[in-house]
């Protein structure tokens, strides 16, 4: 439940990255009559790429067909409807509480056996399923995950600016922490500087105490903080989500030499191997619905390698003289001759 | 593995009776960050990201399968006595876990959100909707529970003191967001649903914070919805940037009595529909009834606890029953067309005998200094 800010800009998003992405997306449709897209607040990331509309409650459908800007269809009540368009580009607006049932029947009504790509499909919520059936039977569905992910990386400009701005706020949020602060207290800082400075949304994890637990948890009510403990800042900032992680030594002893080891290690992406010689690593990255879906990484079964000119967030855990450092920051992956950059 | 949380166990304890009784099997449940509350109920977990699916068997043993690496960790750590399974598809993984177990009884909750590749036909399992099962207990609080929510009650009451010490004139709706946001964690509140308007006659509802300046003579509005171990408690109030004017003033006072009509039709035996008409019947008799409609409001109230907004949905078409131990906001928000938009809004418990009120913030058209 997203809230921060939730705007539009004309200056970072101006109308012709979307006709650009847009472009690029009928390219790679072939066959296919229109695209279909499903968003929530969890799953936002395909909606928000194409259209910026990113729902803080409730859920929709994109439908782009093959000319036009797309339409959106709405959960949400007339009441909000300003405030989409205000944030969004689309051509029209629907409000429909079942939306499955009017995305079909819009499609149907322009051709009846329309050939439609789902991205994430399988993973539709059944209900909507259930109603693109019901309200379309002669339509043609498919999975079109692959295709859209193919479209959207690499990143292009606008995208990595607004990581760069992501990754900016994230970096001011964690520079608020103070080391003799309680748990709630940073957690309160972190976010506050944060939201004033335009995140759409922040979540903030801790590793309470790194000597005795590395996992990062979300804090309710006060737990103590050990000597060493890390902090996790996830971001999201006009659809771009980035995290980045800092480890803070109460006793003062900074983590450079794991600093300059887990740059090092990025810059080698996409390969992983630097990566994998820490004691842990993820690889995080935006393909189809979900900002930050794993990629790569320790726990990662089935990895896919990130493609050249792709912005991932990258976590490690690295030990430093048998001390525990949790670092994490985003990074653009270089081209064949180029090494990953991390952003400041 | 840490114990369960009393909280959990006495959730979980509950949960297998109701299955046993019902001849279930096994119990799956969605969640994602949007509606989580099904997910929590079974393994209790907050999920913040990603596709999330519960699979708890009739002696007690659960699993929890997760798309998201840094929901899985976290997971590990505060979801106590359940196995996590990281896996890149989720519906894929559930579909080989139930392909395992044989020819048993599936239910799952909600139904509709399952991913759809596990609910097709297709599959070598069978899932039936054990949506209302779940509902049934979602909506029928523990003590505990109720406890929880008396405690998240407490917090919003607090946090709508700060948030009018917070709207001052010329700072924009997301600053003052944050600096609520940044109170509730610091009171070691997680989480917080939170919407916001400013202005006039040009306002139709609440949204997320936007860049607009609160100024002087603006209604400001909020509904502050605050959790406690995963609880969600309602507040709803307006202000006024300066002093009320006498039209905000005369509007203010339908509210006021259309709240406490709702509050005392809230009671066991009634229905949620009852609460929705003697709300609404309020704003009927200033002939203000086209402004109770869906093209002005959404519900008049609605259902909380593991979900901000929960079942039943205060609407004069829902039949549910109100009984003892059900958790409510009950809020007439709507336009006003001589003010704006408007809201007001109390959490309520059933009793046996009527309500407990639970926020203690007044009742009152609050004024800030312009």
């Amino acid at each position: 439940m997203r809230r921060g800010l939730i705007s539009r800009s004309k200056t970072e998003l101006p109308d012709a990255v979307f006709d650009a992405r847009l472009e690029r997306l009928r390219a790679a449709m072939g066959e296919l009559d229109a695209l279909l897209i499903y968003t929530n607040n969890t799953r936002p990331a395909a909606v928000s790429w194409l259209a910026g509309f990113i729902p803080y409650w409730s859920e929709a459908l994109l439908v782009a067909p093959r000319e036009g800007l797309p339409i959106l269809v709405v959960a949400l009540t007339f009441r909000v409807k300003q405030w989409i368009e205000r944030t969004s580009r689309v051509a029209e607006v629907i409000h429909s509480p079942r939306i499955g049932i009017e995305a079909a029947r819009m499609i149907a009504s322009r051709k009846a056996d329309a050939a439609v790509g789902v991205v994430d499909f399988d993973h539709l919520p059944a209900g909507i399923a259930d109603d693109l059936g019901e309200a379309g039977p002669r339509l043609a569905l498919s999975d079109a995950s692959d295709l859209f992910a193919m479209v959207r990386a690499p990143a292009d400009p606008a995208e990595i600016m607004l990581t760069a701005r992501a990754s900016s706020i994230a970096g001011a949020a964690l520079a608020r922490i103070e080391p003799r602060d309680g748990a709630g207290e940073i957690v309160a800082a972190v976010e506050q500087e944060a939201r004033r400075s335009g995140a759409e949304e922040i979540y903030v994890a801790i590793a309470p105490d790194l000597v005795r637990d590395r996992r990062l948890l979300r804090i309710e009510g006060e737990p103590a903080l050990g000597r060493r403990f890390a902090v996790r800042a996830s971001v999201a900032y006009k659809g771009c989500w980035v995290r980045r992680a800092v480890t803070v030594d109460r006793d003062g002893g900074g983590p450079e030499a794991a600093q300059a080891a887990f740059a090092d290690a990025v810059a080698r992406l996409p390969g992983d191997r630097a990566l994998s010689r820490f004691c842990s690593f993820l690889v995080e990255g935006c393909r189809t619905a979900q900002p930050l879906e794993a990629l790569m990484g320790s726990r990662v079964a089935e990895p896919r390698t990130p493609v050249a000119g792709a912005v991932v967030s990258v976590q490690a855990l690295i030990a430093v003289e048998g001390r525990p450092v949790i670092l994490g920051a985003p990074a653009l992956v270089g081209a064949s001759s180029e090494t990953a950059s991390i952003f400041p | 593995m840490a114990d369960n949380t009393p909280l959990a166990a006495a959730r979980r304890h509950r949960l297998l009776a109701a299955m046993q009784a019902a001849g279930i099997d096994e119990m799956v449940a969605y969640g994602n960050g949007w509606q989580g509350d099904y997910l929590r109920y079974l393994s209790d977990f907050g999920i913040l990201e990603g596709h999330g699916i519960a699979v708890i068997a009739a002696d007690g043993a659960t699993e929890l399968f997760l798309d998201s690496a840094a929901e899985a960790e976290r997971a590990e750590a505060e979801a106590a006595g359940v196995t996590v399974r990281l896996c890149g598809d989720v519906a894929r993984a559930v579909g080989a876990r139930l392909d395992r177990g044989g020819n048993r009884r599936l239910a799952a909750a909600p139904r509709r959100f399952l991913p759809a590749w596990l609910a097709d036909a297709a599959r070598g399992f069978t899932i039936e909707d054990g949506t209302a099962l779940l509902d049934r207990l979602l909506m029928h609080k523990l003590p505990a529970e109720i406890d929880a929510i008396r405690r998240a009650a407490k917090i919003a009451d607090d946090a709508y003191g700060e948030f009018l010490k917070a709207v001052a004139p010329g700072r924009r709706q997301y600053e003052i967001v944050a600096d609520l946001e940044a109170y509730l964690r610091r009171r070691g509140c997680p989480d917080n649903f939170m919407i916001i308007g400013s202005g006039g006659k040009d306002v139709f509802g609440m949204a997320p914070p936007s860049e607009r300046r609160i100024a002087a003579g603006d209604l400001v509005t909020t509904e502050l919805t605050p959790a406690v171990e995963g609880y969600y408690v309602q507040i709803c109030r307006t202000l006024v940037v300066g002093t009320a004017t006498a039209a905000q003033a005369r509007a203010f006072a339908i509210y006021r009595e259309a709240l406490e009509a709702g509050i005392a039709a809230a009671k066991p035996g009634a229905t949620a529909a009852d609460v929705a008409r003697a709300e609404n019947d309020v704003f009927r008799k200033f002939a203000l009834g086209d402004y109770v409609t869906s093209k002005y409001t959404r519900v008049r109230g609605h259902g909380m606890g593991l979900f901000a907004d929960s079942k039943p949905h205060i609407l004069e078409d829902v039949d549910t029953p109100l009984e003892p131990g059900m958790a409510l906001i009950i809020h007439p928000n709507t336009y006003h067309p001589e003010v704006g938009y408007l809201v007001l809004g109390d959490a309520v418990v059933v009793t046996e005998t009527g309500v407990e009120v639970l926020c203690g913030t007044p009742r009152e058209l609050f004024e800030v200094p312009a």
